[in-house]
């Protein structure tokens, strides 16, 4: 198993800068997931560990070592490409024991090694083919396989699941976890899908532009986003992010004052009398029906919003209102039988708001 | 697209013919002249009379040797009781003597040595150099790039003298091994422009990323260009090789100037040429040498033709 650590890296193509001051620690056994729209850096961090891309800046430390001058192929990485990069003139059984054929190791452990992974990802009957003769799903399980047949310190994935369909996407999406609570390798996990992020990682890092934005679990990213972006990149449906003005007793919102117990103590932010505007962030997931609410519950209530659309997903609905100009969207279960034209009172408790600066856009 | 009518139909097969008639009729008539006895040659039709291998037999030296008949007139001649025995000798070992006979097989394997090794060495150099170009980011590859394609700007005419000289002034030309060598250095430059692009062109087809996977599991990029890239690119090399191959086998400029003084190391071209002026210039047997020089070239093609569908490296990588 291997620690990772980034210190200061910058990385350049050209005069083009991608990487600014990434810092980073994975520590051993853990489960990283990089996260983050696409062009944000994210693939590229991941390159530079493996060695793939030259740091332009800074240093990359695995197990304590400084490895920017160190070959991808003594780095002792496995990785799992996007596209799979499966050998093709090479049979399913050639990739697996690829890697571990180059360490020369012997015959008998690879032979267990081959019987061990193939079982496990079900490959069993598919050893004698070729790549070209197998599913997306195959391949990506061919991919995998020979990522941990060898005694790899550090399991890197590129995007290993976006060229898979959704439901086999949420297969493998478990596979690996089943993989990292057996082997305990060292991970990072590069994707753009915040639900492979929250699923798998111990620790998610958010990347954009360039930066690392926030890290954290993936319940600290959640519940406490740094800033806008993260708050909406974060959970699906994406939190609303509401114009609003912010009171020491109340958030109007559209005329209607949503109250505050309490939350903010003197000393955290001083409000001015008149009211400060701001970003009103709403997860849609904590909006409850008004009549599914008991009366004692400390939560405020928008009313009257009108419906516009409504998405049944099954157990969920997802709605779609006007609350005055503004629109946003609530995920209430099935029993709310309201319909698209009515008006609905939707409750929400308010120490769940996220307050966001108008300029800075960061969290309050 | 709609369908072709009949009309159109007509006329694409008309138009498919012509080509195909203005590039086989020559081969066909090679092969239609090589076939015929003497008393057939006037005859227009392609098809012979009666067969006559004797030409093929003779280049080949599966015929009976010293069967030269000596002609009644010269039988005469040498019952001439007046005619000194040396004399006589002297005109019978005229007729005897096998130095005009043309010996194919040594000019084939001639031909088939010098092509093999200019088109290894030009393979073996364009792996390298095209793998450079595809793949590695150095100062000025773009520009080294271009300018291999400068051997094509001049032809070989005006080249022939200045390179001549050169080889003269380095010593070389004086002996056969020398000239062979200065062939040999001609011949691999004038086909690796194009290797350098068949190959290059080709090797950018090959995801990166599999030299990446190959990386990551352990493999230097040599390792990974012998491992990976080269088994994925056979059909390449082996067309490649061929082109190379063909051009050498075919060139005849260069080797007329630098092998003419050599003439047990002529290639097939020069020696069809001194066919054509010599005693034997006789019309089967300079068909049947033409012929038996197509042969490879033929081979060759047809082997291209099937190793260029192509797709090894299909299915590795999901585009």
């Amino acid at each position: 198993m291997a620690s990772v650590e980034l210190r200061n890296i910058n990385k350049s193509f050209g005069s083009e800068q991608v990487l600014h001051d990434i810092n980073l620690e994975v520590k051993e056994e853990e489960f990283v997931v990089l996260v983050g729209p696409s062009g944000c850096g994210k693939s590229t961090t991941l390159r530079l560990i493996a060695g793939l891309e030259d740091v332009t800046k800074g240093e990359v430390i695995i197990n304590n070592e400084v490895v920017n001058l160190i070959e991808p192929q003594h780095r002792n990485i496995a990785m799992v490409f996007q596209n799979y990069a499966l050998y093709p003139h090479k049979n399913v059984r050639e990739n697996i024991i690829f890697g571990l054929k180059r360490a020369k190791a012997p015959k008998d452990l690879i032979n267990r090694r081959l019987e061990r992974v193939s079982k496990m990802l079900e490959l069993q009957d598919l050893l004698e083919r070729k790549p070209a003769q197998l599913s997306g799903g195959q391949r990506q399980r061919v991919a995998m396989g020979r990522a941990i047949a060898r005694d790899a310190d550090l399991f890197l994935f590129d995007e290993p699941l976006s060229n898979l369909d959704a439901k086999l996407r949420h297969q493998m999406r478990t596979e690996i976890r089943r993989i990292h609570r057996e082997y305990k390798t060292t991970s990072i996990y590069v994707t753009h899908d915040q639900v492979e992020a929250m699923t798998l990682g111990d620790r998610v890092v958010v990347m954009r532009d360039g930066h690392i934005e926030q890290q954290g679990s993936p319940m600290e990213i959640y519940l406490k986003p740094n800033n806008i972006f993260i708050a909406t990149f974060i959970g699906a449906p994406s939190m609303n992010i509401l114009d609003a003005t912010i009171f020491p007793e109340f958030v109007d919102l559209e005329g209607q004052k949503l109250i505050l117990k309490n939350m903010f103590s003197e000393d955290s932010i001083s409000l001015p009398k008149e009211g400060k505007k701001i970003k009103l962030g709403l997860r849609p997931d904590f909006f409850l029906d008004e009549n599914f609410v008991s009366k004692d519950a400390s939560l405020t209530t928008i009313r009257n919003a009108h419906i516009d659309i409504i998405e049944p997903l099954g157990f969920d609905k997802e709605f779609h209102v006007q609350v005055g100009s503004q629109t946003l969207k609530a995920r209430l279960d099935l029993r709310t039988t309201a319909k698209e034209g009515e008006k609905i009172n939707l409750c929400f408790d308010m120490e769940r708001a996220h307050f966001f600066d108008v300029e800075t856009e960061k969290s309050l | 697209m709609g369908k072709r009518s009949f009309l159109q139909n007509i006329l694409l097969a008309l138009a498919v013919g012509i080509v195909l008639f203005f590039c086989l009729f020559p081969f066909v008539q090679i092969l239609s002249t090589s076939l015929k006895h003497q008393f057939d040659w006037g005859n227009p039709s392609l098809i012979p009379i009666k067969i006559n291998l004797n030409a093929y037999r003779e280049l080949l030296g599966l015929g009976k040797k010293d069967d030269v008949a000596i002609p009644d007139s010269i039988k005469r001649l040498l019952d001439n009781p007046l005619l000194t025995e040396e004399k006589k000798n002297e005109i019978i070992s005229k007729y005897k003597s096998t130095s005009d006979v043309f010996p194919f097989p040594r000019y084939f394997l001639n031909t088939f040595l010098l092509s093999a090794s200019a088109a290894s060495i030009s393979l073996i150099l364009a792996v390298f150099g095209a793998y450079s170009f595809s793949r590695l980011r150095f100062k000025g590859r773009s520009t080294i790039q271009r300018s291999i394609l400068f051997v094509y700007m001049v032809g070989g005419v005006m080249l022939m003298v200045p390179l001549y000289q050169m080889s003269v002034k380095a010593g070389l030309a004086k002996t056969v091994w020398g000239s062979l060598l200065s062939l040999l250095l001609i011949y691999i430059i004038q086909t690796l422009p194009v290797s350098l692009y068949m190959l290059g062109n080709y090797f950018r087809t090959i995801p990166y990323s599999l030299e990446e996977a190959a990386a990551t599991d352990g493999c230097s990029r040599i390792q990974a260009i012998f491992i990976i890239i080269l088994p994925l690119s056979i059909p390449m090399l082996i067309t490649v090789f061929i082109y190379c191959f063909i051009i050498a086998w075919n060139e005849f400029l260069f080797a007329s100037v630098f092998l003419k003084q050599f003439h047990d190391f002529h290639t097939l071209p020069l020696a069809l040429q001194s066919l054509f002026v010599s005693k034997n210039a006789i019309w089967d047997r300079i068909m049947s040498a033409s012929m038996l020089t197509l042969i490879p070239v033929i081979f060759c093609f047809m082997f291209v033709m099937r190793n260029l569908t192509g797709g090894l490296a299909e299915g590795g990588v999901k585009e």
